[in-house]
């Protein structure tokens, strides 16, 4: 089986500070995929490489067996890599269905339509609608954005990538902020889209719990770098990985 | 539905204005019109896509200029005028808005001055064409087609500008409820979501940056025949600061809030003005005490109050 994304000997310096270093990771069609490291283990930044906010200095990234490193961020999007982001995303003065609806209009074309446009805004909303429902937010439709509490917030933000039928979902600690019984809400969550929408998913996480129980394999970055990859119960025994775990929590 | 009715009135209001009115009012009303075009065009980019454009007024001088001298030197039909200066605006709008829209925020408003302020310049020297600091003067209202009716009268010509003005506003909304500008309102909420979402904001940008130049245009082209002159004032950068505080006054992202603010802000001036020679001092307070105590300016205030009873 051909891996649904590959990079190769992926690197980021940002001046001096080297933030991502040889990263070489497959991901398979189907899989979820977690990221897991210290802070500063250079997480996010390889996400912003993956998803093309960020050029890279070194290496390559290859998605669907095309090599898009020359590539930005809408183009990948376009070719099927949708994202959220750490720090909540959304678009705060419009409302909850409108979020969502942008995000399948985007994807889907037809944005230079000056003037009415009218089928192709309720062909959207529909789309927008199912995918709001699947995240149990539709009751909430109507509000703006920016009233909702964060957890449904963060819950948007999925919608909106979902809602975009991505081939490649990139989570960037979706639980960030939650409280436990929204955590373990959330993950119900990505694990359901993950079966319904046969989703392969790339998530990065800070919460151990989380990754265990959802993650099919585990790629652990220290220092920029891959120093473990593997099945949750490999990555659990690994002594590497505990010792960098252990060596930061001072 | 409370809007509907608001807007019904509003145009049985215009439409009966010519009978209603004295003819110095009615003259001042079509010069609020004009001005009212400017501030919603200017709308379309400030309060749509969240970009605080300071130099909107190039475009409205620039559609002065290309209406007065199709008029001029050529005596064209009034829409044949109106095309010249819109277009005119719209096309020089191109290049300007391809540079300016690289930079985002503060070095988008100052790109933007620094170009309108270089048209400015352009205006003020190229004499033979310009006039220079003399502008264009006995610009003639000609005729509303060819062979047609004249539009000299001063009731002729402020149904051209209500005519103007009213589609303008019709087509603007449409616009900004069309998929394009719903993409627009997407990148004044969030421009990096928007990039992450599939599409490349620039191009949205430049678009509705040439729009917006457009309709300034075409309310500089109602101005040069209705003054009877283009000068190089109407390009300088006090009537791009006078058209922020125009759309602020009004509400910004209400389109018809700006119309109604650019509508106050220059009666306010008219009143003040024939008081008192220091009427800026008053202007400007007032100004401030608007954008503290009536946040979402007049239409956004009355909207809030609406809502809530």
């Amino acid at each position: 089986m051909t891996a649904l994304l590959e990079t190769r000997e992926l690197g980021r310096a940002f001046g001096a500070l080297q933030a991502v270093t040889d990263v070489t990771l497959a991901v398979e069609p189907g899989e979820l995929r977690a990221i897991i490291g210290p802070n500063g283990a250079g997480k996010t930044t390889l996400f912003h490489l993956i998803s093309g906010l960020l050029p890279p200095s070194a290496g390559r990234v290859v998605f669907r067996g095309e090599d898009v490193t020359a590539l930005g961020a809408p183009a990948r999007c376009r070719r099927g890599l949708s994202r959220t982001f750490q720090i909540t995303s959304i678009f705060p003065e419009l409302s909850v269905l409108e979020n969502v609806r942008i995000a399948v209009q985007l994807k889907a074309g037809g944005n230079f339509r000056l003037l009415g446009g009218r089928a192709q805004l309720d062909a959207s909303e529909r789309r927008a609608r199912e995918s709001l429902a699947f995240l149990g937010l539709e009751g909430r439709a109507d509000e703006l954005a920016s009233t909702l509490p964060h957890g449904d917030q963060r819950l948007l933000e999925i919608a909106m990538a979902v809602a975009q039928e991505p081939e490649l979902l990139l989570l960037d600690e979706p639980t960030q902020g939650l409280s436990p019984e929204d955590t373990t809400a959330t993950v119900g969550v990505i694990r359901q889209i993950a079966k319904a929408r046969h989703l392969t998913i790339l998530l990065v996480e800070h919460d151990m719990d989380v990754v265990f129980d959802l993650a099919d394999r585990i790629t652990v970055l220290h220092f920029g770098r891959v120093i473990a990859e593997g099945a949750p119960s490999d990555i659990r025994a690994n002594a590497e990985v505990q010792q960098a775990y252990l060596g930061t929590v001072a | 539905m409370r809007g509907r009715w608001l807007g019904a009135l509003a145009l049985v209001a215009l439409a009966v204005a010519p009978w209603a009115l004295a003819r110095h009012q009615l003259s001042l009303l079509t010069d609020l019109l004009i001005f009212g075009l400017f501030a919603l065009s200017l709308d379309l980019i400030m309060g749509y896509t969240g970009m605080v454009s300071f130099g909107h007024a190039a475009y409205f001088g620039l559609g002065a200029y290309g209406s007065a001298l199709v008029l001029i030197h050529f005596e064209q039909p009034i829409p044949v005028a109106l095309l010249a200066g819109a277009l005119l605006a719209g096309v020089i709008a191109v290049p300007v808005g391809w540079f300016s829209t690289r930079a985002r925020e503060i070095y988008f408003a100052m790109l933007t001055l620094a170009f309108a302020q270089l048209l400015y310049t352009v205006a003020y020297k190229w004499r033979d064409l310009t006039g220079g600091s003399d502008g264009i003067a006995g610009v003639p209202k000609t005729t509303l087609y060819w062979g047609g009716p004249s539009v000299a009268g001063p009731h002729a010509f402020y149904a051209v500008v209500a005519v103007s003005v009213v589609l303008s506003l019709i087509v603007c909304r449409a616009l900004v409820a069309s998929p394009f500008g719903r993409a627009l309102q997407a990148i004044r909420e969030n421009e990096r979501r928007f990039i992450s979402l599939g599409r490349d904001p620039r191009v949205f940008k430049l678009t509705v940056f040439v729009i917006a130049a457009t309709f300034a245009g075409l309310a500089g082209a109602l101005f040069a025949p209705f003054r009877g002159f283009a000068s190089p004032e109407v390009m300088f950068w006090v009537l791009s600061g006078q058209g922020l505080m125009m759309v602020i006054t009004g509400g910004i992202g209400t389109l018809v809030g700006p119309i109604i603010g650019a509508m106050v802000f220059i009666l306010i001036q008219e009143i003040l003005s024939s008081y008192t020679e220091h009427w800026m001092i008053f202007t400007g307070a007032i100004f401030v005490l608007m954008v503290i105590f009536l946040p979402g300016g007049l239409v956004g205030t009355a909207r809030r109050l609406a809502t809530r009873a």
